[in-house]
């Protein structure tokens, strides 16, 4: 049972890939048509509420200041037990965690700072 | 019933052990997981969702693999390698798989020996290496096991860090995987040797696993 259990640990992950990789395409297609409050809406709270809070305007205004690139292609998604990495094709990505509405961009404007090294955020909780 | 329970009463201890040592370990487990997410303000796991968990699996199965190399090694190495003195020898003249006389296989079988004992070929090679096999096989098992749940702890928490994560190869030349490996068998190891040193000078009076008290420290191979 225990092996099963131990098999099992990415269970589910290649099932819940394409919906994290959606829930990116949709933030880059947002961000692409200016519309800042859908982009908001693919944040989770935290991520959001310090956006905000840095900015000192409402998030969806906030995002579309940030500048962060848009319309970017999915490349490849990652899916370990509540959290998710979507890497795009300029090499940049968006990290994700399982909420019970479904999947939620923590981090986006990600940019790759070195091998093995951690990502430079623009937006993060 | 009650001579089974008798002649059966070492298994039964200890598969009674093991049981409530599994729940007590899934039940601490899950409290210090959900303690952790409180303190984080992540949302907290049911005790369903943490005994399928990578967190447990990691845990239990780091363990098991240990202790099945343990026996693994100790089954194999017994074979040739001595302890003068020591019961968990083999008495010093019978380093070595030793003859099938002495090992009662094919014409030597004795009329109760295991029927694959009396014949030859692919079925006596098995069984007569059947206890390594199936301990090894475990072994390697529960080590993927490990290395699985592992990895994804591992990469769940790259991910929380904003690092992208590792393939599974990968994962079995990090630090980590061989961090958890490892300081599960230098315990193992530790022990058995220890068992086959303190043996030879040490007694318990009744057990197999000791000489009898009045034996002498240069006799190998006897049980108590």
């Amino acid at each position: 049972m225990l092996l099963a259990a131990a098999l099992c640990a990415g269970c589910g992950a290649a099932d819940r890939a394409p919906d994290a990789a959606a829930v990116v395409h949709r933030f880059e297609e947002a961000l692409n048509s200016r519309d800042g409050k859908a982009a908001c809406a693919l944040l989770n709270q935290q991520t959001a509420a310090k956006l905000a809070q840095q900015d000192g305007r409402p998030c969806e205004q906030a995002i579309l200041a940030a500048r962060l690139p848009a319309g970017r292609a999915v490349k490849h998604t990652s899916v370990y037990v509540t959290s998710a990495s979507v890497s795009l094709a300029d090499g940049g990505a968006l990290f994700l965690d399982e909420a019970p509405r479904g999947w939620e961009i923590s981090a986006a404007g990600c940019r790759p700072t070195g091998p093995d090294q951690p990502f430079d955020c623009d937006l993060e909780d | 019933m009650r001579a089974f329970l008798k002649n059966n009463s070492l298994s039964l201890f200890f598969l009674a052990l093991f049981l409530a040592a599994l729940m007590g370990q899934a039940f601490a487990g899950h409290a210090a997981v959900n303690e952790d997410a409180l303190r984080h303000g992540d949302p907290t796991m049911s005790m369903g969702r943490y005994v399928l968990s990578s967190e447990f699996g990691g845990a239990v199965l780091e363990n098991w693999q240990s202790e099945y190399l343990q026996f693994t090694l100790f089954i194999l190495t017994t074979v040739w390698l001595l302890q003068r003195g020591s019961p968990e020898s083999k008495p010093l003249h019978k380093a070595g798989r030793e003859s099938d006389k002495d090992q009662k296989v094919g014409e030597h079988a004795r009329a109760d020996s295991p029927r694959w004992a009396k014949v030859a070929g692919v079925r006596r090679a098995l069984y007569q290496n059947s206890l390594l096999i199936v301990m090894a096989g475990i072994w390697v098992g529960s080590w993927f096991g490990q290395s699985v749940t592992g990895l994804s702890q591992y990469n769940t928490e790259r991910l929380d860090h904003h690092q992208l994560p590792v393939s599974w190869l990968d994962y079995l030349g990090r630090a980590d995987f061989w961090e958890r490996t490892l300081e599960n068998w230098q315990s193992e190891f530790l022990a058995v040797g220890s068992m086959a040193i303190l043996a030879v000078y040490l007694r318990q009076r009744g057990s197999p696993e000791s000489k009898p008290v009045g034996s002498p420290h240069e006799a190998t191979g006897v049980e108590g």
